[in-house]
């Protein structure tokens, strides 16, 4: 028996909040007062753009398949020109828990959050975003990365021409 | 006017006095635990209804009478209506036998400040903290919820184990005071009030009422990180707002009989004994707010612990030793 | 049995099997590429490496080449080994083009597995990547050639297993390519085989193409029902629609692979015009008033008319279980037995094979390792595709085919081949001629042959003669025994279930005192020879009732319709061509898609408990609430097993499980069948199913549209020549069903004296498996 530690333990809290119900309480009065929020902090979602002012969000579902409450829906489909995009993109904010788990999974940083935490309502429909409702017109924090500059399919740029690539092999060639 | 006549008058005039007095009390006593809670955890707490939070108490009685009143499927309906009502009715009807004051002389006639003085008042007390529980069993029984029945089961068995404890160290009060009418007690305790006289029943008393009013560190029956609410997780609006309400008149019930028990009720120096008594009740509030501040929750099995094996034993050595003594001194 | 130690397990493993199987057998995954159950190993990924510390040669191995040596001891955990395999997963990934986020093989991608597995993380190598260009191989595959790992999985499958020849590996040092000569639709009916066994992402499903991620997608195992051989497949849906369906493995029945058939004929179960809400005639009505109706109706019929009034009539293609119910509502109806196919002679031929045949038939499995077949009556390309691949086994394994069909059969391997006219093919089965008699001798002398039959153009008297010969063929130390080829995937079952010798359809039809037909999931229309009869026979009846999940032309005329469920959208069983209980499980709810419901948009932006079209029950539930039965599947094969012994395999099945024979059946009298003359001039009718489009299932799927053949008729050069015809005019056929115009193309292998169609969507009428019957060929007469 720790009879010495277990009597300080049960009268120790007392005095801590003894002193603290005589400290200046630091609480901001939210609704007149705005709190500068963290450029970090994670609330409503947005589907951001490319550089090239293309769509970034290529449809892969990685970010239905990380969020822990299924909140987010898509169908992907393919353009003329092969890149596959999302036809329509659902995230139920309802439901959503704003744990950014999403955008740790978007492999081309499409998904997004931002600061925009005000989103109380009365009807929960108006918290189902659809695609048009999260597309925005910018890159949102990351402005270099264009994911089809990257994966070598031909989509943002003929076969074999991206940085990291040489021309398309001539596969009937038979030279050592 | 005749004598019985007056007498109704009277205790009609005490009732309604006691009922809005309490009634008032209760909720701002649910203010004063948001504004000192908060004030513990660095936060202002209700203060925007109002001069400082002032009115909340009366925002939060328009929401919970406008809210919806809600039924759960395939609940016990009567039980289910029911169970606040007992809830709150049996804390507001303890009050009766509590004598707030020093008796008065009105129109020529001795007026005591209790309801009814009861010649068995610890009695009464004790019948209706037992009572208290069905509101509890019935309310979580009738909700044909998990969680809910959950709670109201550990509320009956929490309840149940700590009355013991709680009625033996009342035993030592009543060996003393040779009494059962608290009125007698408080009369008893003109010179010492019992809590230096017996602080071990004191001690006793004091964690068993914590445990009856359901309050941190007892807070199992309604545990919200484990039960969601608990007994009460289906009930909403006013309904809800009567288990509510019924949990602080409980605690000023309580801390009223601190005060008659061990704190020698209205006596004191200098002031009128209505404002000594109301101080000392208040003070016990605001320590069991304190409490709630400061404590973590125990764990079931502890809470059964404790009760059984720890604070029944002392209570029933305390009553034995005190038994003795008074032996000893004749 | 060598036993060795790998990872400081023991275990004793057959004398054969490699170091990798070994270590699978104990739980231990080492990685690979290359190496696949079927196909084997070659050596090329170099990602299976473990180091042998004790054995005839130590040192770093790959695990897939070296047999497993009695003391030997592996370490797959080793420093050595898994440095190795880290930088082979690194060195695979030297040119891999980073787009799995837009790669259809992603999540079931075995090079995201085992890159992870080897333990390569970071990209180091700062040079360029090598890039192709990509083929246009058709409308089944889609190619993204610089995520090739050169694993060789999909030649060696493509073209050592399955057989095809248009795609293959060419070029040089890293160059390798694997593609076609040049762009084209694949000409393979195994294409689609090379999307399962591709491990990366060069090969996907192009129907499939976008749709889902695997994990999203609702999978079960299910059987084919594309023709009669009920190999394993495992479909895949999502929002309401069948995305795709791959390949499951049963080693009995198909081992690993399937047939384009299978694999891209699931369009059926998404058809646009897929009704999918009861009706009245015109009006739509609710499922409940529908039954409600129908059983009240057929009850006054028969309490009126007496038990000719409803005739109820089951089907092929739906599950045991309907047919059995089907049965059961008859029975208490108090209507006489049910016909549980429409089509009668096919019917009739099956039952030989469900009865006669029973006590020897062989699986596929069997014919894979069999070392001499005879495929009597059978194109399998045509009928039962997965035979074809079965049969190139043999001859890979050093066996013999022999075909004696009158078709110009082609099959993806070696093999002789006789054109017989179908009544030749019947002399030639009992002996007829030197040439019966040199097979014979050559079978006699096999150590496990195997008789293929396709019932549809032996007939009852061929299928007989099939078994007399096996018979005969069969000595003490090992049997010979029949594969037979039925039509529909439940034709054993419904044949089983049926009574010997009852009357068939259009039979009872014709004596005018049916008042109603409920057809199960059958259109005699379509399904069944002399459709004419069939068509002036509907019109005395008071009520057709239809119960189906396909438009059929039937449906349409329904005074009352019901909708059913395919099979991915229920659970059942199917009995296989040689008697195998399969059992399937639902994958999706019927619905509409919500891709057709919407329009390609997203889902309503409503709330709803139930969404549109998904009305339909199972055939097998609608017939329970006709009988207020409740019991589950379970109590279902009990009372079944109970009613019918043969099928005490169903207890216990499940559809994981490779699936049971149904027991052997006493044999019936022999029925010695008159041969129609035939009349002099006249050519020898044979109606083939097509590749695509002939199984109904298949003729209601888009996918497969652009495999679908046009009408035409065939005939020898010969014949051709003797009526002056030449190849591309225009001809009469006229047959016992009709004329028809068409365009006439030569062959010099189809057998002399005979003119072949297809039944397909083209030519629907002509039916095949109907029996010998005679036709004219004559130039059309132009009306200029
Ligand atoms: S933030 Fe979390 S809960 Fe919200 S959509 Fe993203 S993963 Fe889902
Ligand atoms: S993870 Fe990113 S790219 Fe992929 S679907 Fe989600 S938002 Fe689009
Ligand atoms: S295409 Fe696929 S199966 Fe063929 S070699 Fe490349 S990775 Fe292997
Ligand atoms: S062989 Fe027959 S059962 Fe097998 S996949 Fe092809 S069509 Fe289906
Ligand atoms: S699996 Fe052994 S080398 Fe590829």
């Amino acid at each position: 028996m720790h009879i010495w530690r277990d009597l300080r333990g049960t009268v120790q809290p007392f005095w801590i909040t003894l002193r603290n119900m005589l400290r200046k309480p630091v609480t901001v009065q939210y609704p007149e007062q705005k709190q500068q929020l963290s450029p970090r902090y994670r609330a409503r979602l947005i589907l951001s753009r490319d550089p090239d002012g293309n769509e970034r969000c290529v449809a892969c579902h990685l970010c239905s398949a990380a969020c822990p409450v299924d909140c987010i829906s898509m169908q992907a489909v393919e353009a003329e020109d092969g890149r596959r995009y999302a036809a329509w993109f659902r995230i139920n904010f309802t439901r959503c828990i704003f744990c950014g788990l999403c955008t740790e999974a978007c492999p081309t940083l499409a998904i997004q959050v931002t600061g925009d935490f005000e989103l109380a309502g009365r009807d929960p429909l108006k918290l189902v975003y659809e695609k048009e409702d999260l597309l925005v017109d910018h890159c949102g924090h990351n402005s270099e990365y264009n994911f089809y500059r990257q994966a070598g399919i031909g989509v943002a740029a003929p076969r074999g021409t991206n940085s990291t690539e040489s021309e398309p092999v001539d596969v009937k060639d038979l030279l050592p | 006017m005749s004598d019985p006549l007056l007498t109704l008058v009277l205790i009609l005039a005490k009732l309604g006095v006691i009922f809005g007095v309490i009634l008032t009390l209760a909720a701002y006593l649910v203010l004063a635990e948001r504004k000192l809670l908060a004030r513990m955890q660095l936060r202002y707490g209700p203060n925007r209804v109002g001069l400082f939070g002032l009115m909340q108490p009366l925002a939060d009685l328009i929401k919970l009478l406008t809210k919806e009143d809600f039924l759960p499927a395939r609940a016990d309906k009567w039980l289910f209506l029911l169970a606040p009502g007992i809830s709150a009715v049996t804390a507001l009807l303890t009050f009766a036998v509590i004598p707030f004051g020093p008796p008065l002389e009105l129109f020529g006639k001795t007026v005591p400040l209790v309801v009814i003085d009861l010649n068995v008042g610890v009695l009464y007390f004790l019948a209706f903290s037992s009572l208290a529980v069905y509101g509890i069993a019935l309310g979580g029984w009738a909700s044909n919820s998990k969680y809910a029945l959950l709670g109201s089961i550990r509320g009956l068995s929490q309840l149940i184990s700590y009355e013991l404890s709680m009625g033996l160290a009342i035993v030592p009060v009543v060996m003393m005071a040779r009494s059962f009418s608290l009125t007698e007690i408080v009369m008893a305790q003109e010179k010492i009030p019992y809590i230096l006289l017996n602080p071990v029943a004191f001690m006793i008393f004091l964690i068993s009422i914590l445990a009856e009013s359901k309050r941190i560190p007892f807070d199992l029956p309604e545990a919200e990180n484990e039960l969601v609410a608990g007994f009460h997780t289906e009930y909403s609006g006013m309904r809800f707002g009567l288990f509510f309400v019924g949990e602080y008149i409980n605690l000023i019930i309580l801390g009223s009989m601190v005060t008659v028990l061990f704190l020698g009720g209205w006596h004191g120096p200098w002031l009128p004994g209505v404002i000594w008594f109301s101080v000392k009740v208040l003070a016990i509030c605001g320590f069991f707010i304190w409490v709630r501040g400061s404590m973590p929750r125990l764990r079931y099995d502890q809470l059964m612990h404790f009760g059984w094996k720890v604070l029944l034993p002392i209570s029933l050595l305390n009553v034995l030793v005190t038994g003795a003594i008074l032996l000893g001194m004749g | 049995m060598p036993t060795l130690t790998i990872d400081n397990q023991k275990i004793t493993v057959p004398e054969g099997k490699t170091v990798l199987e070994a270590a699978e057998e104990l739980g231990i995954q080492v990685p690979h590429f290359c190496y696949h159950k079927e196909l084997g190993a070659v050596g090329a990924c170099r990602m299976c490496a473990v180091t042998v510390q004790e054995g005839s040669s130590k040192g770093l191995k790959m695990s897939c080449l070296i047999p497993a040596e009695d003391g030997m001891v592996v370490t797959t955990d080793d420093e050595q080994s898994t440095t190795f395999r880290d930088r082979v997963g690194e060195w695979l990934m030297l040119n891999h083009p980073h787009d799995c986020p837009v790669c259809d093989e992603g999540g079931e991608c075995q090079l995201q597995e085992m890159t992870i597995a080897s333990g390569h993380g970071v990209r180091r190598y700062a040079g360029q990547k090598r890039t192709y260009n990509n083929q246009d191989l058709g409308p089944f595959v889609a190619q993204e050639m610089n995520r090739c790992i050169q694993c060789y999985r999909c030649v060696r499958t493509y073209q050592d297993y399955c057989g095809g020849r248009d795609f293959g590996v060419m070029g040089s040092r890293n160059r390798v390519f694997f593609g076609r000569f040049q762009d084209g639709t694949l000409e393979s009916d195994f294409s689609g085989n090379i999307v399962d066994v591709c491990p990366t992402g060069v090969l996907t499903d192009k129907t499939y193409r976008f749709k889902s991620r695997y994990w999203d997608l609702q999978e079960a195992p299910s059987v084919c029902p594309h023709c009669s051989l009920g190999c394993a497949t495992i479909p895949g849906g999502r929002f309401h629609e069948l995305q795709r369906v791959r390949s499951g493995e049963n080693q009995l029945v198909n081992g690993f692979f399937i047939c384009d058939r299978g694999r891209f004929g699931s369009g059926y179960v998404n058809h646009p015009e897929r009704p999918r809400q009861a009706r009245n005639n015109e009006q739509l009505i609710g499922m409940d008033e529908a039954l409600r109706q129908l059983d009240v109706e057929a009850r006054g019929l028969i309490e009126q008319h007496g038990p000719e009034a409803v005739l109820l009539l089951g089907s092929e293609r739906t599950s045991l279980e309907a047919n059995w119910l089907l049965q059961q509502w008859a029975k208490k109806l108090g209507c006489r037995e049910p016909v549980l196919a429409a089509h009668g002679p096919r019917h009739q031929a099956a039952q030989v094979v469900a009865f006669d045949l029973s006590d020897r038939l062989a699986s596929l499995e069997q014919v894979r390792g069999s070392d001499l077949v005879l495929v009597a009556g059978a194109d399998p390309l045509a009928e039962a595709p997965m035979l074809a691949v079965a049969l190139r086994q043999v001859v890979r394994s050093g066996g013999q085919v022999i075909v004696y069909d009158p078709r110009p059969v082609e099959l993806p391997c070696e093999f002789d081949h006789q054109a017989l006219s179908p009544l030749a093919l019947l002399d030639f089965l009992t002996a007829g001629g030197s040439d019966g008699q040199h097979v014979r001798e050559l079978l006699q002398h096999a150590e496990s042959p195997i008789l293929v039959g396709g019932a549809d153009l032996l007939g009852v008297e061929g299928l007989q003669r099939l078994k007399k010969m096996s018979l005969e063929l069969s000595n003490d130390q090992r049997p010979c025994l029949i594969y037979p080829l039925l039509s529909n995937p439940n034709s054993f079952g419904a044949a089983l279930l049926s009574l010997p010798e009852q009357d068939d359809l259009l039979t009872r039809l014709e004596t005018g005192r049916v008042k109603m037909l409920v057809c199960l999931e059958s259109d005699p229309l379509l399904e069944a020879p002399e459709s004419d009869r069939f068509s002036v026979a509907l019109t005395k009846l008071d009520k057709l009732v239809v119960l189906d999940y396909l438009p059929t032309p039937l449906s349409v005329h329904a005074n009352l319709f019901i909708p059913t469920r395919t099979p991915v959208e229920s659970d059942g069983t199917f009995i296989n061509n040689e008697g195998r209980l399969r059992s399937y499980a639902g994958v999706l709810e019927p619905g509409l898609p919500i891709s057709v419901a919407e329009d390609g948009g997203h889902p309503p932006r409503e709330f709803s408990t139930v969404s549109p079209g998904s009305d339909p029950l199972s055939a097998s539930r609608i017939l329970q609430i006709l009988l207020k039965d409740d019991s589950s599947l379970v109590e279902l094969h009990q009372q079944m097993v109970a009613d019918f012994p043969r099928l005490a395999g169903l207890t216990g099945l499940t559809p994981s499980d490779a699936g049971v024979r149904v027991a052997d059946a006493a044999a019936r009298n022999v029925v010695n069948i008159d041969l129609p003359e035939q009349p002099v001039g006249t050519l020898q009718l044979i109606v083939s199913p097509a590749r695509y489009g002939s199984d109904l299932l298949s003729r209601y799927s888009d996918k497969l549209e652009p495999r679908f053949s046009s009408a035409w008729v065939m005939m020898n050069s010969q014949d051709a020549a003797e009526r002056g015809l030449q190849e591309g005019d225009k001809v009469i056929l006229d047959t016992e069903t009709g004329s028809f115009c068409l365009p006439m193309i030569c062959h010099p292998q189809l057998a002399a004296g005979c003119a072949l169609v297809e039944n397909s969507a083209a030519l629907a009428s002509l039916v095949p498996g109907a029996g010998i019957s005679y036709c004219e060929v004559s130039r059309e007469v132009s009306h200029e």
